[in-house]
């Protein structure tokens, strides 16, 4: 299993990242500290750069080192380039590996004195060549792609994604709405040109129905995601319509004989054009049934499930506005108190009012309060903290239509910052300032409904800081834009992480935008933050893009990080307690089929005679790393899970500072851990072990606890701390607030310990508080 | 004054239509409130609203508070503020638009007053004698005696000469003011 037969030069090469880690580092003492015989150590000012990475390159080149130690960034960024590089240069790209000290040093224990930076960093480096000595060159292993892709969500994101695949992959497009066109189907004209919504749109729709490569179910829900990436299962749950969408015609017939209004087409452009019933109307007359010449309508149609088999998953599932009833001071709802969706509705191909802004007495409004920021901008926790983005502008083209339906009518916009940034949005700003919208600088304070349906919106206009009082026909709340209901559900499926602020995160912020942490799922539209259909049609496109290039493989790589059976009696423990049912008996012996294996490492401590080992994460290797993190000083060591390392790399990125006793290990999932690995780093001297897991995967997560009742038990002679704790990528506030916790509860566990010790046996022992 | 709530009853939209047509208005609508305007001027630290907030008000149609501020005579015309204004706003003329504004609405603050002072001088003499102006304005301003002291010293030593200054021939500078009293609602002494 350790590759002995050659001798290891392992090259260290630390990055100062143009100051990001040196300013904070010791990397030069570092350097002395860890170099050695078999160990080079280099610095770099960036080692991502062409100079840094040609350095590594041409020490392999020229037989100096054959493996590689980098200290740098998280390795989220760079892993794969470096990766790539040295396996241009002919190392085994497992030979190469990240240690995070920026994301998990210099960016978050800047705080702190220079000495424990400095003694964590030499710490996790000189793990870090430990583990490189130990571990084994790996080849990764391959798996047939299924060459079709999920889109979920029919609006502008979702329908642009699948329009770019469908030529070249077989796509299914699904909506959870009984007709495609999302959100945007709803709006009247879109800034900043004022062409009209459906125009735009219903081609695109009509489009999407014709293609031969798309297959498109609306009120469809996924249901259940089996499998894997790049080979899912996943189970559909399709709402009844009770009209055959292929079979009718939408001539009418039906909607004219029905005597309680309840089959009806959603709007004239529907796509599909087909007619539906509510049933909550519906009293099964059966009048429909009879007059449709084609037989379409079905009374008694029922829930449908059914499953398909798809390589990629593109989530373009959109937002919804907040429910503004939160904001007790605005009433809403009120009577000719709107939300600007509710505004935006009453204009579109969706109206209700023929297309004519009304107030609830059907009389045209002479006056109209554009609210912005309601509910966004909010860090009290009642409302989001985010800006919706689109509002300033959406606002501004509101207030322009009102003017434009009549020229006298007032407008008022209150809104915070005029937002207008982007191409084009200024001028509009300017323009609709021209056509005589009044704006006000100020959030509203109270809108305050009268008798006679008017609404009194009070405020203070911070330009001359002085309180006003108006009353209005209609009030319109630009509510904070989230996303839409069902995505956390959605993503946890998927094995994709959410950001605090509930969106999908993407594999990185700024140069993966729109791939997720999921190699095999993607996201594009609002679910990746609120924007316009412009930047939501630039993300359907990228999206598109990327499962193109995904699915053009037709092979993905698997991790091979698997479990090697070394020793096996037959028992079948491993085989129940495999959760994938990766594993099986054949001859009395387990046998593994690695591409049903996700490598969490379940069977390792299942195993009674620990005859199971995952490859690169065994218990040898693990415990050496652990040694020589913790020779120089002690500090409290933290297994963690991928899900969970995104949170701390989240966490870096936004400085929240830590304890730097904190040292992380990766692992693949906190299952591979036994009490043999969690008693050796207490041994090493840990002053405290903690096992962080992120992923959503009920299938371990349901089983940490007695994962963590086990590892306490066969651990309790050390009398030291242990904690488990699950913490998904978004909460990176509530990881280090824990860590913190944790760091100075053990802290002063071990220095009463050592206290009590140095009384006894008059030791020498000292402990960092 | 400065903190009244803004009712509806304290704004006249016709104003606004009114200034939005006149020299200085034309781009009035389009202000975003940067402050410019304020910040480039050498006297906003004695007016009692800065041009942004006049701009503002016009916007409100505060009427009353704009005809009233001593913004509109306090203005040096120096263009600054209209040199630098993003939105093309010409506040200096703006101020000029106002003036008259306020004197046909019978505004007689003491800065407007100084104003019909300076031309009443102007117009008889057809030349600015300090003289003149200080003490006639000290007439219509009681408070102004308090500077008597100083006046009296500037005159002992010289700065502030007695003789008056005249025109030659005033006849195109009286229609001049004619045109202006008769057009732009200017007051001088008949």
């Amino acid at each position: 299993m350790v590759d002995n037969e050659k001798p290891k030069n392992i090259g260290v090469y630390l990055c100062r990242c143009g100051g990001n880690i040196s300013d904070v580092v010791d990397l030069q003492s570092i350097t002395e500290s860890v170099k050695g015989e078999n160990v080079t150590v280099n610095i770099q000012d960036y080692l991502c750069s062409s100079a840094g990475q040609e350095k590594i390159k041409s020490d392999i080149e020229k037989g100096k080192i054959d493996r590689v130690v980098i200290g740098s960034c998280s390795p989220k960024l760079h892993l794969e380039t470096f990766r790539s590089m040295v396996k241009g240069a002919g190392v085994n790209p497992n030979l190469l590996e990240i240690t995070n000290i920026r994301e998990q040093a210099s960016w978050v224990h800047d705080k702190e004195g220079k000495d424990s930076v400095n003694s964590k960093v030499r710490g996790l480096i000189k793990g870090a060549v430990a583990r490189m000595s130990s571990i084994e060159p790996l080849v990764p292993l391959e798996k047939k792609l299924v060459d079709r892709t999920l889109v979920v969500g029919g609006g502008i994101a979702g329908i642009t994604t699948a329009l770019e695949l469908a030529d070249d992959h077989e796509v299914i497009l699904i909506e959870k709405q009984p007709y495609l066109g999302g959100h945007m189907i709803g709006l009247s004209k879109t800034f900043p040109t004022l062409d009209c919504s459906q125009c735009i749109l219903t081609p695109k729709m009509v489009a999407v129905h014709n293609h031969p490569g798309i297959t498109m179910h609306t009120q469809t829900e996924v249901a259940d995601v089996a499998g894997s990436p790049g080979d899912y299962s996943i189970t559909l749950k399709h709402s009844p319509r009770y009209v055959d969408i292929k079979k009718c015609i939408s001539c009418g017939a039906c909607t004219r004989k029905c005597p309680a209004g309840a089959i009806f087409l959603p709007f004239a452009q529907t796509v599909p054009q087909a007619y539906m019933i509510d049933m909550s109307k519906c009293d099964r007359c059966g009048a429909c049934v009879k007059i449709c010449p084609r037989d379409a309508v079905n009374l008694d149609a029922k829930e449908e499930i059914t499953t398909i088999s798809v390589g990629a998953v593109a989530i373009a599932t959109g937002f919804e506005p907040i429910d503004p009833s939160f904001i007790e001071e605005y009433n809403y709802p009120s009577p000719n108190l709107l939300t600007a969706i509710e505004f935006e509705e009453m204009l579109s191909a969706k109206s209700k009012t023929g297309m004519r802004l009304q107030k609830a007495d059907a009389s045209f409004p002479e006056r109209v309060a554009f609210v912005l920021c309601a509910g966004s901008r909010d860090f009290t926790g009642k409302g989001r903290k985010h800006c919706s983005k689109v509002c300033c502008i959406y606002s501004q083209k509101q207030a322009q239509l009102v003017k434009k339906m009549k020229p006298e009518a007032e407008a008022w916009i209150f809104y915070i910052d005029m937002r207008s940034a982007g191409r084009r949005f200024e001028e509009f700003y300017h323009h609709t300032q021209e056509k005589g919208v009044n704006y006000v600088r100020g959030k509203v304070a109270e809108i305050i409904p009268k008798q006679d349906g008017t609404l009194m919106v009070q405020y203070e206009d911070t330009n001359l800081g002085r309180k006003g009082r108006e009353i209005f026909d209609i009030v319109v709340l630009c509510p904070a834009l989230i996303p839409s209901a069902g995505t956390k559900e959605l993503a946890d499926r998927l094995g994709v992480p959410l950001g605090d602020d509930g969106f999908i995160e993407e594999k990185h912020v700024k140069l993966d935008p729109v791939n997720t942490l999921n190699q095999a799922v993607f996201a594009a539209g609002c679910v990746l933050g609120p924007k316009d259909i412009h930047d939501s049609v630039t993300e359907g496109v990228s999206a598109a893009h990327k499962v193109s290039q995904f699915l053009g493989k037709g092979m993905i790589l698997i991790p091979p990080e698997k479990p090697m059976i070394l020793e096996c009696n037959g028992c079948g423990d491993c085989v129940k307690a495999c959760p994938y049912n990766a594993l099986t008996l054949s001859g009395g012996k387990a046998m593994l089929s690695p591409l049903a294996c996700t490598g969490c490492g379940i069977c390792v401590p299942a195993c009674p005679i620990k005859g199971i080992e995952i490859r690169n994460f065994t218990r040898s290797q693990l415990k050496a790393q652990l040694k020589a993190m913790l020779e120089d000083a002690p500090g409290v060591v933290v297994f963690i899970d991928p899900y969970a390392y995104a949170a701390a790399d989240i966490a870096g990125v936004n400085r929240k500072q830590y304890s730097s006793l904190v040292r992380f290990i990766s692992l693949p999932s906190i299952h591979v851990l036994d009490a043999d690995v969690v008693n050796a780093a207490f041994e090493y001297g840990a002053t405290g072990v903690m096992l962080i897991e992120g992923t959503t995967d009920e299938k371990l997560a349901s089983r940490s606890d007695d994962l963590y009742k086990t590892l306490k038990k066969d651990t309790r002679k050390h009398k030291k701390p242990l904690r488990y704790s699950h913490i998904e990528t978004a909460q990176y506030e509530k990881l280090t607030d824990l860590l913190n916790v944790f760091a100075s509860q053990a802290g002063a566990k071990a220095e009463k310990r050592s206290r009590k010790e140095k009384g006894e046996e008059k030791g020498e022992e000292t402990m960092d508080a | 004054m400065q903190k009244e709530t803004i009712i509806p009853e304290s704004r006249d939209n016709a104003f606004r239509d009114l200034i939005i047509k006149m020299p200085g208005g034309e781009n009035l609508l389009t202000c975003m409130q940067c402050g410019t305007c304020a910040g480039s001027c050498p006297v906003s630290h004695e007016m009692d609203y800065t041009p942004r907030q006049i701009v503002r008000m016009i916007q409100l149609g505060l009427k009353k508070e704009v005809l009233n501020s001593n913004t509109i005579w306090i203005c040096t015309t120096c263009f600054s503020c209209s040199v630098r204004c993003p939105r093309g706003i010409y506040p200096t003329e703006l101020m000029e638009t106002l003036k008259p504004i306020a004197m046909k609405e019978g505004i007689r603050n003491k800065n407007a007053k100084f104003d019909t002072v300076f031309a009443d001088v102007v117009k008889k003499n057809g030349r600015a004698s300090e003289f003149l102006l200080f003490s006639k304005y000290s007439i219509s301003e009681p408070g102004m005696i308090k500077q008597a002291p100083f006046g009296i010293s500037l005159i002992t030593k010289g700065k502030l000469p007695l003789s008056v200054a005249k025109m030659d021939d005033t006849r195109e500078l009286e229609a001049i003011f004619k045109l202006g009293e008769e057009n732009d609602g200017m007051e001088t002494e008949k």
